[in-house]
This record gives structure tokens, C-alpha cells and sequence, in this order.
């Protein structure tokens, strides 16, 4: 009844609209009088263009543009994943960096405030953000400035620091500590773990070192003092007389208790840096260093990748220690004589060199980052080196330094000041398009890397299940009779296999047996393959068996064509539409099963990523609340790319089935 | 009737039993020897003894404890059979599957048979509800799409189910988690019951507070089991109601309804009964992660933690267990296909 309604209703509406066209534009099209067809009308209407199968497949995919879309995506997914990680010379699978986790997707590591652009004092940073400090004593911060689930952000400068004149101030993993004129000492940021506070939380952390009561009462005497620097959670502050104030916590900087009994015992210090775990001191007399233990950052080379190593004792004979600077896991001491040498371990990627000077030539400021050195020479020229894995060590063009007076280094950024403390260059890393995970290590990097191991898993899988299920199938179907009866109760019994379970079980029990990684991962591909054929050997028989029945094949046996044509010319054009549709889904389907698989930690093993096992740590509400970027963007990918291939997939069975005509 | 279900059932121990060999050969891979473990444990007691008794001693107990556990002989051919219980242990006794020896968990320090009675109950409570639950939601959505075929919700659900079926379990779990327990922070995320179980005394109080934690996980079970079963419905219901059947009644005037329920409906339930067993069981693998996740205490999350802890005689046990339904499985489908369309004659 409601069907007729409508009709009429649409009849009605469709003359109006006749009625009103034909005011307003004239004759419709129905209208106009007959005319003589062209030739051309004629073959459109009448003579359908005969057209082979597979054209027919085609035309018909091109028809549906969801399809057409889905494929493009899923090939732009393939050139992505594949291509992409050879543009990333430095990623590497287990790279991890603790100065840079849980950063959220940003591109503002580098961005200086304005103000500060034209009136730089100094600029420092340990970890995702920067402080800076202008000649008006003014401070800024930029980058990425929250703590992790703390919910502290460090960009939040308190209002007495905004209304005071700072003279000096450092930044740390998770703090900032700053020196007004007056010589009071402001802390802000993180601050239980003993990095500035005083109070009961700060006193209830045990290893917590805190603030010398004095220093944090009355402040320092501004006048006196040589150098102030932050390390992770902890803090040093060296007068001109060299007494060296220390602070912090006691589990990161591990031999904080060992200089500060030092320094109260009376000693005194040149100069001293933070490494990520040490504090290294510089004695008075620059013979010597003090770290409280024996031998450590001892043995020095003179050059990043120098292979030759000897105590400094030795090294350094009648010269002595200017300054020293650190970056997470080694020295560099400046000598009076103005060379440089080098003290602890270089991670062996991406190295960059330390420059061979000129004759005459030689560094008068050396700053250092989270893992590389940036120096400056008498004669003006500018090197970054150590290590490149963030491009840290990229240094811009001769042209755009020249003029510079001072470089400053953040943890992974560089910046050049000339004559009027104007910021003239900056290189370096910017920030992460996808964010950082737990570990450090850019997400970004980890997803086309990742994808490419998910991608190759299914395809290899699908591959193997592929061929397994032609042959099954073909011989089954081919030959009938008790090969086909033996060879679908063999298929039946894997198809009895739960999948998943005993995917895990076999995964788990390869993992017991010393292989290694990358036999692990075929093992993966195998057993998802091994697993996985049955459907499409069942399918395959049942078209060769309806194909090898069909007029033609009998037509072309009693033509005596030899069986192997027939097999190929004749009956496997018939089943290939079939293996792939199957080839398609069942990609699709390997992938999710391996992305399965490795998110409960059966896939492959961690540092290698996978889709599925980036997204092993989302589950857990600390990281939904505050680090969404650890799972959203991996999981818009897998599902991005399974979607795609299945709606491929599922075109293609319509099209390959002549029935699914009634459907358009 | 009879005589193809017997015929099934014969066919269906042989597949158990080279299942069971294939299980057995992977097991014995793993380089573990429980009687070693044990005796080493046992010695300890023998501390103050000079090293030769000890040594002796150690033999002594090793040896007694392979012979407990049947693997006294080297031929792998006789310790498979003494572990299904067909072959007697040295000392005469049968201890196999058969009469009923299942292992013993290592973490649990319990018979197999006594943990898994638990997580089994929980797995088939849940798998039940989202059957139903599913089922509720994917016919009549199912057959809505077949009937307005082509049009804008159809098409939009085609559209949704294919994400639905496209996307792996966990990620949907994941989602759901965020959405409902990060974003609006009315579910708990995981757990069965408030810890503690501050309810206990109070029957109705306590079901309802695991009711409470069952809401999520049933949720996004459901959720994933909808898309593939919508499509599977559409098919066949729109293969239903392009017969020659449907014509006719149409033309005899019959309402659109009946039509639709009466006459195609029941044409599209044959292919549709037979799936919906063996998707069944399908959730039962489909539950291994949800019930990780979720730490359900069920089948999927006893053979995860199994795994991890590689106790093996319950991922054995379990193992088993997955096969046997599978098979079940396979035999219920035959026989209802038989039942529900009178054109399949399984008594061939």
C-alpha cells in the first residue's frame, strides 16, 4: 500500500515540476519531438559491446567508487609503509630515549618566543621543553611542557617569577630552577622527588636530597655565582670561590650524596655537568676530576669515535681541565690549551664526528644537549656533533652563521646568537608529527616501520595459505575419488583447529625454543598460513569440480588437448576470481589475526613493532587519559588499512558474481 | 539419521585422536622435565649428605618420580600412549586422559580438572548472553537491510558493518574503554566484581554489582560479533527473496510482511541456523582477548595466563577442550542442516 503511495505522490510531484520547468526553461528534453537517433545513439541502446570477463570485472570495480577509493588507500598504505622507512636512515628498531618520553604530537620544540627572538641571554633545556632568559631578565618557555600523567605544566610560570628580574636560570628532565637578582632561588615544575620543594612530600621521599635550608630561605649571593645547571632532578649551583651547592634526587643523580660530602668537607670545584645518572665535578686545580668513584667518565679519547682510550691522568699530562660539559651519557672536558677530549659511551648510530680544526683554530664555548655538542670557534665557525639520530646535528648553512657570537644547545636543538643577542639560526628537532611512546621513540617512525612488519606478516601468511589451499583444492578437485576424500578429511581436521588458541599455544611454545628473532617472525607467518588455507581449498575443489564437468572441458579432452592445458587454459581461468576474492579477505584476515596475536604479546616479540603490539600498552587508563596519541593513531591505521582491503575484497566479489547484478 | 550421526562421531575421534598426537609431539618440544624439576626439589632435603649418597640419592628420586609420571621409557610412541591411558605405567597402573588424569597445574598447584570448572562456567555464561544479544540485534537488522536493499540506511550499514567486522577485537575494546570508561566514566574498565566484593552477604546486591562489571565486555563482544552476521543475514535473505516463491506469493496478494517473515524468512533461516552454531563457537576464541583484557576470569584468560606461566598440562587440557567443541561444532551444523532443510539428506 505504502508503495503505491509513493508512486502516486512522486507522479504528482513530477508533473508540478514538468509544469514549472516547462514555464521556466522551456521544453523538456521528453518533450521535444522525435527526431532520428545517430548511429551513435543506436549502438548505445540497442547493441551491447561484447566485452571479456575480466574487462567486465574491471569496468564494474571502476564503477564503485568506495572501491576505487578503498584501493587507492590500500595502495597508498603499501607505497607508505614500504617506501616510507627509507627516508628514516636513523630509525632503528630498539631506539629508545628516556629524555623524550611521552611527548605529545607538537612541532614546538624549537619555537622561541618572539620577545626573546631579539634579546637572548641564554636558552636551556634537558628534556621536551626549553627555557629561556633575556638580557630584561625575563623568562620564557616553550616546547613540550607537560609532565607526563602528572598533570604539571611546566610553561605555567608562577607570578613572582614573571614580576622578578632573573639573572640565571637552567632547566631540568621536569623542573626549572631560576636565580633572581636578589639571589633568590625559584623552583617550579615537578617538585616532590627533591627538585626544589621543601615540604612534607618532598621530606617523605627518602631519597629525596633536599634544597639547602639556607639556600632556600635566603638565596645565593647573585654577584658570586659561576654557573647554575639542572640535571635530572637534581640541581647544582658553583660559586666563584668554588663551593658547589647540590640537590636533587638521589635515584636519578647517583652520586649526588659523594660530591656534596665532598664539597661540605671543604673541597672545591672548577667547574662540574650533569650526565642523565652522574655528577661530574672539576677540581679546583683543573689536574683532576671528582665523580666519588673511582674510574668513572676516567678514561678519555680525543674524539667521538676515537678507538683509542687512556686515563686522563695521562692524557692530560702538563695541561689542565678549562671546563667540561655533558650530555645523558658522556663528557667532554675543555683543556686550558683550548683542545677537546671526550669521556663515556657514544651510542655506535648515526654518529657524527667531532670536526678536525684548523691549524690555530680552536673551540671557545662548547655547549651540549641531551646527546650531542654543538661548538663554536675563534673563528666563527659552528659544528654540531655526536649524535644525529633526531637531526640534531644538521647544521644549517655557513652563511646563515656567520656572525655568530654564542650558540646555545637545548636537549636536541641547536641555536646561534650573534653580536646583538639577536637568535640568528636554530636547527635540530622540532617535535614529533605522532608523538613519542613510553620509551622515547617516535611514533611516527614506529607505525610505517611497524606497518611494513604487519603488512609482510599477512602477505607471507597469505601467500603460504594461498598456495597451500590451490594445491589442496586443485588435487582434490581434479582427481575426485579417494585423493579428494583423503585430502578434505586432512582439510577438515585443520579446520577443526581453533585458530586463535592454538595460534597463541604454538607461538608461545616457539618462543621456549632459541630461535632467533627473525626465524621467530617467519614461524608467525607460518603458522598463520598453515592454519588459515582450509576455506580456500574448499572453495577451489568445488570450482573445479563444477568447472572440470563444464561442456568445454569435456569438448577439449575429446580434442585430445594434453590434461596440463586444460588444467591451465581451461579450468584455472574459471577458479582465479575465487582465489582472489579469498586472497584479498583473507590478507585482511592475517593481518588482524597477527596484530591479534602480538597485542597479547604471542606476535612478534617488542622491539620490533607491529600494529598489534604498539598497541599492547593502550588498555590501561593512564595512557587512554593522557598519552591518546600512544594509540589513536596506530589504531586508525590498522584499521584504516583492514577496512580498505576488505571493502576491495568484498567489490570484488560482487563483481566477480555474475548473480550480484540484480544488487545494482 | 542414526546411523551418519554414529558415522560422524567415529569420524570425529579419529580427528581427536591425530590432534591429539600433533598436541602431543608440540608439547614434548618443550624442554621440560617436571620429574627433573621435582626431584631437584626433593633433594634439597638431603642437604647434609656427602656428594656420592647425594648423587645416588638424586637418582634414586629422579628415577622414582619418572616412574609417577610415565616418562621412565624414551620411546615418545609409549608416553603418548600412557598419556591417553592406554598403556600402563611401569609400576602396572593406567593413568592416562581416559581415566580421567588431566594434569596438574604447576600454578595452581590443584588438578587441572578442578580450575578449569570455574573460568568454563563464566566463558559459557557470557558467550550465551552475547549470542542471544547478538542475535537479537543482527535478524531483524539483517533482514531490514535485505527488504530496503539499495536504499540509504542499507547502504550506511554496509558501511558500518564492514568497519565492524574489519576492525580486531581488541582495538574495539579499546574504544570502548575510552569512550565509556575515560571519557564518560560510568563503566569500570576491568574486573568482575568491585574489588573486595564489599556485596557478598547480599545475593541480589552482589549480582547486580557483577552485572555492573559484565556490561562492557558483553558490550563490545557484542558489538564485534554484529557486523559479520548482518551481512550474512542480508545475503541470505535477499538470495531468500529473489525466488520464485516470493513472486508468487506476492502475486497472490499476500501482505508484504508475511511475505517477508513468512515465506522468505524461512528460506534464509537454512543457511543462517547453520551459521549461528558455528559462530558460537567461534566466540569462544573471539573471548580470549576480550576476557584479557578485561580480566574476566574465563577460558581465554585461564589459557593466556597458562601460557604466560607456562603451565602446560592446563593449555593442554584447554587445548583439548577448544578442539573437542570445534568438532561438536562441525557435527551439530551437519545434523541441523539436515533437520532444517528437508532437501539435505544426511543419511546418504
Amino acid at each position: 500500500m505504502s508503495k503505491q503511495n509513493g508512486s502516486k505522490k512522486k507522479n504528482v510531484f513530477s508533473t508540478v515540476w514538468g509544469w514549472i520547468s516547462r514555464t521556466f526553461f522551456g521544453a523538456s528534453k521528453a518533450a521535444v519531438p522525435e527526431r532520428e537517433l545517430t548511429d551513435e545513439e543506436i549502438r548505445r541502446a540497442d547493441v551491447e559491446e561484447i566485452v571479456s570477463p575480466l574487462k567486465q570485472i574491471v569496468r564494474g570495480f571502476f564503477e564503485r567508487k568506495t572501491a576505487v577509493v578503498a584501493m587507492c588507500v590500500v595502495i597508498f598504505m603499501f607505497l607508505f609503509v614500504f617506501i616510507g622507512p627509507l627516508f628514516m636512515p636513523h630509525y632503528r628498531d630498539s631506539y629508545t630515549e628516556v629524555l623524550q618520553k611521552n611527548v605529545a604530537p607538537t612541532h614546538s620544540m624549537m619555537k622561541v618566543p618572539k620577545e626573546l627572538k631579539k634579546d637572548v641571554k641564554t636558552i636551556d633545556s634537558f628534556s621536551t621543553f626549553s627555557v629561556g632568559l633575556s638580557n630584561a631578565g625575563k623568562v620564557y618557555v616553550w616546547g613540550f611542557s607537560k609532565l607526563g600523567a602528572t598533570g604539571i605544566d611546566v610553561a605555567d610560570i608562577p607570578e613572582e617569577v614573571k614580576n622578578a628580574n632573573i639573572k640565571y636560570v637552567a632547566a631540568g628532565v621536569d623542573h626549572i630552577i631560576a636565580i633572581g637578582d636578589d639571589g633568590k632561588i625559584y623552583g617550579w615544575g615537578a617538585k616532590n622527588l627533591g627538585q626544589y620543594d621543601r615540604s612534607d612530600a618532598a621530606r617523605g621521599f627518602e631519597s629525596a636530597i633536599l634544597i639547602p635550608e639556607e639556600l632556600f630561605e635566603n638565596g645565593v649571593d647573585v654577584a658570586h655565582v659561576k654557573k647554575l645547571e639542572c640535571g635530572y632532578q637534581c640541581t647544582g649551583i658553583l660559586m666563584d670561590d668554588g663551593t658547589l651547592y647540590l640537590w636533587g634526587n638521589l635515584n636519578a643523580c647517583a652520586n649526588l650524596d659523594r660530591l656534596i660530602d665532598f664539597s661540605e668537607a671543604g673541597g672545591k670545584f672548577r667547574d662540574f655537568t650533569f650526565t642523565l645518572n652522574y655528577v661530574i665535578g672539576i677540581q679546583e686545580n683543573g689536574n683532576d676530576i671528582y665523580t666519588g668513584s673511582r674510574d668513572l667518565f676516567n678514561l678519555v679519547r680525543s674524539g667521538v669515535a676515537a678507538s683509542t682510550a687512556e686515563k686522563l691522568k695521562t692524557f692530560l699530562g702538563t695541561r689542565k681541565i678549562a671546563s667540561c660539559t655533558a650530555t645523558a651519557s658522556n663528557v667532554c672536558y675543555v683543556l686550558d690549551d683550548g683542545s677537546i677530549c671526550f669521556s663515556g659511551d657514544f651510542a655506535p648510530y648515526a654518529l657524527v664526528e667531532a670536526p678536525r680544526l684548523a691549524d690555530g683554530e680552536i673551540f671557545t664555548s662548547i655547549v651540549s644537549g641531551g646527546r650531542h655538542y654543538t661548538g663554536l670557534t675563534n673563528r666563527g665557525n659552528v659544528y654540531s656533533f655526536g649524535d644525529n639520530t633526531l637531526g640534531q646535528c644538521k647544521t644549517p648553512r655557513t652563511g646563515k652563521l656567520s656572525g655568530t657570537t654564542r650558540v646555545f644547545a637545548g636537549a636536541f636543538q641547536n641555536y646561534a646568537v650573534d653580536g646583538n643577542d639577536d637568535l640568528t639560526a636554530k636547527w635540530g628537532l622540532r617535535g614529533y608529527l605522532f608523538g613519542t611512546d613510553g620509551t622515547g621513540s617516535d611514533i611516527f617512525q614506529r607505525i610505517v616501520n611497524g606497518g611494513r612488519m604487519t603488512m609482510t606478516v599477512g602477505a607471507i601468511a597469505v601467500i603460504i595459505s594461498t598456495i597451500i589451499g590451490i594445491i589442496v583444492g586443485c588435487l582434490a578437485g581434479y582427481f575426485g575419488g579417494k585423493v579428494d576424500m583423503v585430502l578434505m578429511r586432512v582439510t577438515e581436521i585443520f579446520a577443526a583447529i581453533p585458530f586463535l588458541p592454538f595460534a597463541m599455544i604454538l607461538s608461545a611454545i616457539m618462543g621456549r625454543m632459541p630461535f632467533s628473532d627473525n626465524a621467530r617472525i617467519f614461524i608467525i607467518m607460518m603458522i598463520l598460513g598453515v592454519l588459515s588455507w582450509t576455506g580456500l581449498a574448499r572453495l577451489v575443489r568445488g570450482q573445479v569440480l563444477v568447472a572440470r564437468e563444464n561442456e568445454y572441458v569435456t569438448a577439449a579432452k575429446a580434442m585430445g588437448v594434453k590434461e596440463s592445458v586444460i588444467a591451465f587454459k581451461h579450468i584455472l581461468p574459471n577458479v582465479i576470481s575465487v582465489i582472489i576474492v579469498t586472497l584479498t579477505l583473507d590478507f585482511a584476515g592475517c593481518m588482524l589475526t597477527e596484530s591479534s596475536l602480538s597485542y597479547l604479546g604471542f606476535g612478534v616479540p617488542y622491539p620490533r613493532p607491529t600494529w598489534g603490539n604498539m598497541l599492547n600498552g593502550a588498555n590501561n587508563l593512564t595512557v587512554m587519559n593522557n598519552f591518546w596519541w600512544q594509540w589513536v593513531f596506530t589504531a586508525i591505521f590498522l584499521a584504516i588499512t583492514t577496512i580498505c582491503i576488505n571493502i576491495v575484497g568484498d567489490t570484488l566479489r560482487d563483481v566477480m558474481d555474475p548473480k550480484s547484478k540484480i544488487d545494482r | 539419521m542414526l546411523k551418519y550421526i554414529l558415522k560422524r562421531i567415529g569420524y570425529m575421534l579419529l580427528v581427536l585422536l591425530i590432534l591429539s598426537i600433533i598436541m602431543f609431539v608440540i608439547y614434548n618440544l618443550v624442554p621440560s622435565d617436571r620429574a627433573y624439576t621435582e626431584a631437584k626439589a626433593e633433594i634439597t632435603r638431603y642437604k647434609n649428605l656427602p656428594k656420592e649418597e647425594r648423587d645416588t640419592k638424586f637418582e634414586e628420586i629422579y628415577h622414582e618420580f619418572q616412574v609417577l609420571y610415565g616418562t621412565d621409557v624414551s620411546n615418545k610412541f609409549v608416553r603418548y600412549l600412557r598419556w591417553v591411558g592406554l598403556a600402563p605405567y611401569s609400576d602396572g597402573r593406567l593413568n592416562g586422559l581416559l581415566q580421567g588424569n588431566f594434569g596438574y597445574s604447576y600454578q595452581y598447584g590443584k588438578e587441572v580438572i578442578e580450575i578449569i570448572k570455574d573460568p568454563m562456567r563464566n566463558t559459557i555464561f557470557i558467550n550465551i548472553f552475547v549470542t542471544i544479544a547478538a542475535l537479537g540485534i543482527t535478524i531483524p537488522l539483517g533482514i531490514r537491510c535485505a527488504v530496503k536493499r539499495g536504499k540509504m540506511g542499507d547502504r550506511t550499514m554496509q558501511v558500518v558493518t564492514i568497519i565492524g567486522y574489519s576492525l580486531p577485537t581488541f582495538l574495539i575494546a579499546i574504544v570502548f574503554i575510552w569512550f565509556f570508561c575515560s571519557l564518560l566514566g560510568v563503566l569500570p574498565p576491568s574486573g568482575m566484581t568491585t574489588p573486595g566484593r564489599p556485596y557478598a552477604d547480599n545475593y541480589w546486591r552482589d549480582l547486580l554489582d557483577r552485572a555492573y562489571y559484565m556490561i562492557l565486555p558483553l558490550l563490545v563482544m557484542t558489538f564485534c560479533s554484529l557486523g559479520g552476521m548482518t551481512r550474512y543475514v542480508r545475503a541470505s535473505m535477499i538470495e531468500a527473496l529473489s525466488m520464485d516463491c516470493i513472486k508468487t506469493a506476492r502475486a497472490k496478494g499476500l501482505r508484504e510482511k508475511i511475505v517477508i517473515y513468512s515465506h522468505a524468512w524461512r528460506n534464509a533461516l537454512i543457511p543462517v541456523v547453520t551459521l549461528v552454531v558455528g559462530w558460537f563457537l567461534s566466540i569462544f576464541s573471539g573471548s580470549i582477548v576480550i576476557e584479557q583484557i578485561f580480566a574476566i576470569n574465563g577460558m581465554g584468560g585461564l589459557l593466556y595466563s597458562s601460557l604466560r606461566s607456562q603451565d602446560y598440562d592446563v593449555v593442554m587440557l584447554m587445548q583439548m577442550f577448544y578442539v573437542l567443541m570445534s568438532l561438536l561444532g562441525n557435527l551439530i551444523i551437519d545434523i541441523v542442516y539436515g533437520l532444517v532443510d528437508p532437501r539435505v539428506r544426511v543419511n546418504k
